[in-house]
């Protein structure tokens, strides 16, 4: 089940069991690009050319393979680095890839991509995590779209829960948050879900890797997705906002979330209500 | 320089006054304010309407006094000691020697909810010894039960009489040890039925969902959201702090929701918990702070069995 924005949002996290998994979901992902006259790309890991000979024979993609429409590439074609991820170089990359789709006629770029081998370590899943969100900032200006698959078996949950928090939408059914870039005009990110101890420390790494940039020293965060917050999550957001000489604005926030700032007297924070 | 009978103390000179009759509150009051405003002291009434007439309509014209709203001021005993916090540490940085306020629990309190009230007579004693304050709580003895009254003597250390004196309290136990009692938590009538929700273990997000299932009933959209979060500290605290199994329960009632947390332990230590936002970052301190703020009603319980936390959402039982 998915948890976060209605479908057709532009950033999936897609959890996996299994071998065949990835393919079965990417498969589905994909198959909705063509049809919405997109390129698309299978990122796997391994070689492209079996991937490539079986999907030959899937119903919607024979055809999309001899064009060009649809393309197989290896994690190593894909990526500028296999090892730690240059999140700007790599955003750069599908920025690249997305224009040339456009500019060859297609209503953009669609990637589905086993990142299971990118994140095997923290260091990897740190400079990935910082990525995810250079890419959802990426798609507020490209016609781009992906689905980011980790295989659960191998990486266990709450290493993909590090980077299924920064997508708008994920299957991971214990990941109560989400943090993710949006477009301008609603904020620097919207925080969406339930914030509690349970996800504390997740929360303040997602925060971290984030690295929102304040605007006209305030940070704003569209929470009209935010269902809870406690006060340990608000005296977070404040020092954040005090160790970045800025104000913190949550936006669009349910009238409990302005009582609770209120007793905690938090002087780098404002709450503006939803109407 | 304090005047009257604090003077030359240092902190908070805390009296009950027990009135038989609106002349005996009166002969109090009057001179208490009057004084309070010769002195040129900030002098306060935070009575309710009926007793804040009688002794508005006493005093001489043009006695600057200032009435708070006592509604506003009482609805629950954490935010009173809040909004007084902040009172009196504004008014002594503008150069106050003392404050008085003569200041009343609302009627409604001294019934099912006696018991944070209770709690609050006895916790200000401590909370309010930072400042020169010299208050007076009224309590009028013709409609006061008489358990209430044993609290009133037990939670302040001085009578003022109408005949002028100021007489110490010979039951007054100092709040360390009145907040460590074993109170009765007489159940809510509501509670005999089955709970509509009856979780072991849940984690906090698991708590607040089954509360959202329930649905807010007659509660307004701003107490349900405030009700959800003081289950979700509770439980939080019981699963950090308490010793499992963890219990949560629900009922919901026509004009009120009532949920019990309960654990193997023993609670907060901290005999000021949830009247005071923490001491020394005492465990769970700000969550029962704020706990006492979203709900209408808190108790503690202790018994063999562990420790239990009883919250009331919309109207409590009597009210």
């Amino acid at each position: 089940m998915l948890t976060g924005q209605p479908p057709g949002h532009r950033h999936l996290c897609w959890a996996y069991d299994g071998p065949t998994g990835f393919m079965t979901r990417a498969v589905e992902f994909l198959r909705a690009g063509l049809a919405a006259g997109e390129r698309v790309w299978f990122v796997v890991s391994g070689p492209a050319e079996p991937v490539r000979d079986e999907l030959l024979d899937t119903r919607d993609f024979a055809d999309a393979l001899l064009t060009g429409a649809a393309q197989v590439h290896s994690l190593d074609d894909a990526y500028s680095s296999t090892a730690v991820i240059d999140p700007a170089s790599q955003v750069a990359a599908y920025r690249r890839a997305t224009r040339e789709a456009v500019s060859a006629g297609y209503t953009g770029l669609r990637v589905a991509a086993d990142a299971t081998d990118l994140v095997r370590t923290p260091a990897r899943r740190d400079a990935f995590a910082r990525y995810e969100q250079r890419v959802n900032e990426m798609m507020r200006t490209e016609a781009f779209r992906a689905m980011c698959a980790y295989d659960r078996s191998q990486l266990g949950e709450p290493a993909i829960a590090e980077l299924a928090c920064l997508h708008p939408q994920h299957n991971l059914g214990q990941l109560l948050f989400r943090l993710y870039a949006v477009p301008l005009a609603q904020g620097q990110a919207a925080l969406a879900g339930e914030l509690d101890p349970s996800n504390h420390d997740l929360f303040r790494t997602a925060l971290d890797r984030a690295e929102l940039r304040p605007v006209d020293d305030e940070l704003v965060l569209d929470a009209d997705g935010l269902r809870f917050l406690d006060h340990r999550a608000l005296i977070h957001l404040n020092e954040y906002a005090r160790d970045r000489q800025a104000t913190v604005v949550l936006r669009a926030a349910r009238s409990g979330v302005a009582r609770l700032a209120t007793l905690l007297d938090l002087p780098d924070l404002r709450v503006e209500v939803a109407r | 320089m304090r005047s009257g009978p604090a003077a030359g103390r240092t902190g908070y000179f805390h009296e009950a006054l027990c009135y038989a009759s609106d002349e005996e509150l009166l002969a109090v009051v009057v001179p208490f304010l009057v004084g309070g405003v010769q002195a040129n002291e900030p002098t306060f009434v935070a009575l309710g309407e009926r007793t804040g007439n009688l002794v508005r309509a006493a005093l001489p014209a043009d006695t600057k006094v200032e009435f708070l709203s006592g509604g506003d001021v009482y609805g629950r005993p954490t935010a009173a000691i809040r909004m007084y916090r902040q009172l009196l540490a504004d008014l002594v940085a503008d150069g106050a020697t003392q404050i008085r306020i003569i200041g009343e629990v609302p009627p409604l309190g001294l019934g099912p909810t006696w018991d944070w009230w209770a709690r609050y007579e006895s916790a200000i004693n401590h909370a309010y010894d930072d400042w020169p304050l010299w208050s007076m709580c009224a309590y009028d003895t013709r409609t006061t039960a008489a358990g209430v009254l044993a609290d009133v003597a037990a939670t302040h250390p001085c009578f003022a009489r109408a005949d002028g004196r100021h007489v110490p309290s010979a039951a007054y136990v100092a709040p360390d040890t009145f907040l460590r009692r074993v109170r009765p938590m007489p159940p809510d009538p509501i509670q005999t039925a089955t709970p509509l929700v009856d979780l072991l273990g849940p984690t906090a997000a698991q708590a607040r969902a089954a509360v959202h299932r329930a649905g807010p009933g007659s509660l307004r959209a701003d107490e349900f959201d405030d009700f959800v979060v003081a289950v979700s500290e509770t439980v939080t605290n019981g699963l950090r702090h308490g010793l499992s199994p963890v219990r949560f329960r629900l009922w919901a009632g026509a004009d009120r929701l009532v949920a019990t947390v309960s654990d193997s332990g023993s609670g907060p230590q901290d005999p000021y918990a949830g009247l005071l936002p923490s001491v020394n970052g005492s465990p769970g301190g700000l969550g029962l702070w704020i706990t006492h703020q979203s709900c209408n009603h808190v108790t503690y319980h202790r018994d063999v069995e562990g420790f239990t936390m009883r919250l009331t959402g919309g109207r409590p039982p009597g009210i």
